[in-house]
């Protein structure tokens, strides 16, 4: 689960990291008050979006009067942020962070997350920091340090020493970030975080360390132990069908194409996007509903595919391990008691009960087209979205 | 021969007495396998499918002389339970659980790379079957035939898939491994390839690969130096954006790193042959098996 950065710099705050002072407003009469009582004379604008590059999106100001200040916020609000990240669709800016502006001395790199080659949680700094660290870790990876950090959950002196030597960090700055690289570690075990990012961290002209800009990632499957930040998770900032299947506990990603898919299996969803592309079409989405999906999930699925104007074929691959056939043809006659299907729907089913599940769609009143093999399927797929052309 | 598991593999299911630990010991006793036991603290002396119930995974070893265990316990308490297999030096671990947080896979794999005496296969994986012998895990048994393909993935209904297609093209297979799809797991490709080209029975290998990590890119380092057998391969997610999780915590693609493109790149280049169609993986090995031939 993604965060906003507000959200993150909170989680920060909570550990002792320094951060500057910021509000978040969601209309323009709120940040009229927050103008009124902090008297602001100047600050930073951040649309708050569940995506990188906002800079360069044009999602962050600098405003150096109250009448700057809330142009700029008049602009943000509501703001469409698009780029590679976000899909053609892009995201929504609803909320706007007025934040405390700093004077930049020097800019560094901090983050943790896990190394999955190594099988442990890693701290990763830079001295280059404020820009893509992937872009420094291909230009000069000298410039980039990763330890390992110990299952404990706590560096050791010896790593300590080495991480502050290698920031440039000495004196009563080395307290300053020996203290962030304790508090962020802790961070970073205590809210099951898969990314913890300080990008940049910045020495200010006064001389203090202070996180900037702030990524956080949580593990979807600690929620269950992470109350209070699942509370935070904002769906406006998923595309609409992605909001409706994750109600539903469906694993659903919206692409660019027409032909919407719906299978069992992370795997065989991702070989059934790949087929498509194969044979010359366009997967509309990665839906997998799961190994053992029920019929109410498989005709949920099946009606947020029906429901997205982008469709214009569907395509069923449903293997039957756990689940069998018969759900699945259940779920698919149920769907279509109450909704129209207005686009050809393929479907390939194989495994578990595959003739009875077979037996049930022959005998229904829908129009279905039947592929033996997932070959068959792509192809009949693909050609039913040219025949609509 | 086959791999890891055969007919005499003695095994015991973590988390019996829930609705899908039930079930699936259930399937796997009536496709064959040896079932001897299972485990859910606090259920001990009970009996489930005519099968003894016990607290803990020690006392269950003692009584039935398990080697395997079949792991279903829910994912807040699953890495707790592969922790305690190992302590009872059960030597094969299969652990089927979805959804174990990251963060408790961090001791987990401590554990494992020190161990002497266990192996963990997943977790979040369809588990392991050498047909005819021995079905540890939730794949429909009867899509596998006893053959001479050694299959290993990282994906589920993937494998399904492609064990299917070498079924239906008559070849059959030795053993199948589903690894996982988690980011942190037990078993690697690497130690599944050695096994296979280690095992007699096995005359070509199927490699099943997704987006995600550099485990591909690492198996195929491998086979360069070490495989003398013919191997196919298929990788999912050539069509997967950037930066999106394809349903797998594992298969989120960072920059140009695990990109399908660079695995199956680093696949070729070990002299794999890889189809980019995963209608034809059966075909795909019988191509690489008549190109070694030649």
């Amino acid at each position: 689960m993604h965060l906003h950065e507000y959200q993150a710099k909170m989680v920060l705050q909570e550990h002792n990291i320094p951060i500057p002072d910021f509000v978040v407003v969601s209309d323009i009469a709120e940040a009229e008050n927050v103008l009124r009582s902090l008297k602001l004379s100047n600050a930073v604008l951040k649309v708050q979006v569940h995506a990188g590059g906002r800079g360069k999106a044009g999602g962050i100001k600098m405003a150096k009067s109250p009448n700057e200040i809330l142009d700029s916020i008049r602009t943000l609000l509501g703001m469409k942020i698009v780029n590679a990240q976000t899909g053609k669709e892009g995201v929504v800016a609803n909320q706007v962070m007025i934040s405390s502006t700093v004077n930049i001395e020097k800019e560094y790199y901090l983050a943790i997350t896990i190394d999955r080659h190594i099988g442990q949680a890693v701290l990763i700094a830079s001295q280059e920091g404020g820009m893509d660290i992937e872009e420094v870790a291909a230009r000069s990876p000298e410039k980039i340090k990763t330890l390992p950090i110990p299952l404990n959950g706590h560096f050791r002196n010896y790593q300590l020493i080495e991480i502050l030597k290698f920031m440039g960090w000495s004196d009563e700055l080395a307290e300053q970030g020996k203290a962030i690289i304790k508090n962020l570690t802790e961070a970073f075990f205590h809210c099951d975080a898969l990314l913890l990012e300080i990008n940049p961290l910045v020495l200010s002209r006064e001389g203090q360390l202070i996180a900037l800009d702030a990524k956080l990632t949580i593990d979807d499957n600690a929620l269950f132990r992470q109350s209070q930040l699942a509370e935070w998770d904002d769906p406006t900032q998923l595309n609409p069908f992605e909001a409706r299947a994750k109600e539903f506990d469906l694993a659903y990603i919206a692409l660019e194409g027409n032909i919407g898919c719906m299978v069992n299996g992370a795997g065989l969803a991702m070989a059934t996007m790949d087929i498509i592309q194969h044979y010359g079409g366009k997967p509309a989405n990665f839906l997998d509903v799961g190994g053992g999906a029920s019929e109410e999930k498989i005709a949920e699925g099946f009606k947020i595919l029906l429901s997205d104007p982008k469709v214009e074929a569907i395509l069923v691959n449903i293997f039957g391990g756990i689940m069998n056939c018969v759900t699945l043809a259940g779920g698919i006659i149920s769907a279509t008691s109450d909704s129209t299907v207005h686009v050809p729907v393929v479907i390939r089913m194989e495994g578990t009960n595959v003739e009875t599940g077979r037996k049930l769609l022959a005998d229904s009143a829908l129009d279905i087209i039947i592929a033996n093999d997932l070959a068959e399927a792509a192809e009949k797929a693909v050609a039913a979205v040219r025949r609509k052309k | 021969m086959a791999i890891l598991i055969d007919k005499n593999t003695r095994v015991i299911t973590q988390g019996i007495t829930g609705k899908a630990g039930r079930f699936h010991t259930e399937q796997c006793v009536a496709y064959g396998s040896c079932f001897v036991g299972g485990v859910t603290p606090g259920k001990g002396g009970q009996t489930i499918l005519e099968l003894p119930v016990f607290d803990s995974v020690a006392e269950a070893k003692k009584a039935t002389n398990c080697d395997a265990t079949m792991i279903f316990v829910p994912p807040p308490f699953a890495a707790e339970a592969i922790i305690e297999a190992e302590a009872s030096a059960i030597r094969l671990i299969v652990c089927i659980t979805e959804g174990i947080p990251v963060q408790d896979m961090l001791e987990v794999s401590y554990i494992m790379r020190n161990s002497k005496t266990s192996r963990l296969i997943g977790p979040n994986c369809p588990g392991i079957i050498t047909p005819g012998q021995c079905k540890i895990g939730i794949m429909p048994g009867y899509i596998h035939k006893k053959g001479n393909v050694g299959v290993v993935s990282r994906s589920g209904t993937l494998t399904y898939e492609a064990v299917w297609q070498t079924t239906s093209s008559g070849l059959g297979q030795s053993s199948c491994v589903g690894i996982g799809g988690d980011p942190l797991n037990g078993t690697n490709y690497v130690d599944v390839l050695e096994l296979f080209e280690k095992d007699p029975q096995t005359e070509a290998i199927l490699l099943i690969g997704e987006i995600g990590g550099d485990a591909e890119e690492q198996a195929a380092e491998w086979i360069k130096k070490n495989c003398s057998k013919p191997i196919a391969a298929f990788v999912a997610g050539t069509t997967a954006p950037v930066g999106k999780r394809m349903g797998h915590a594992g298969a989120i693609i960072s920059g140009n790193q695990g990109t399908a493109q660079s695995k199956i790149k680093a696949l070729k280049a070990a002299g794999v042959v890889v189809t980019e169609s995963p209608a034809e993986m059966g075909e795909a090995v019988l191509e690489a098996i008549k190109t070694r031939k030649k």
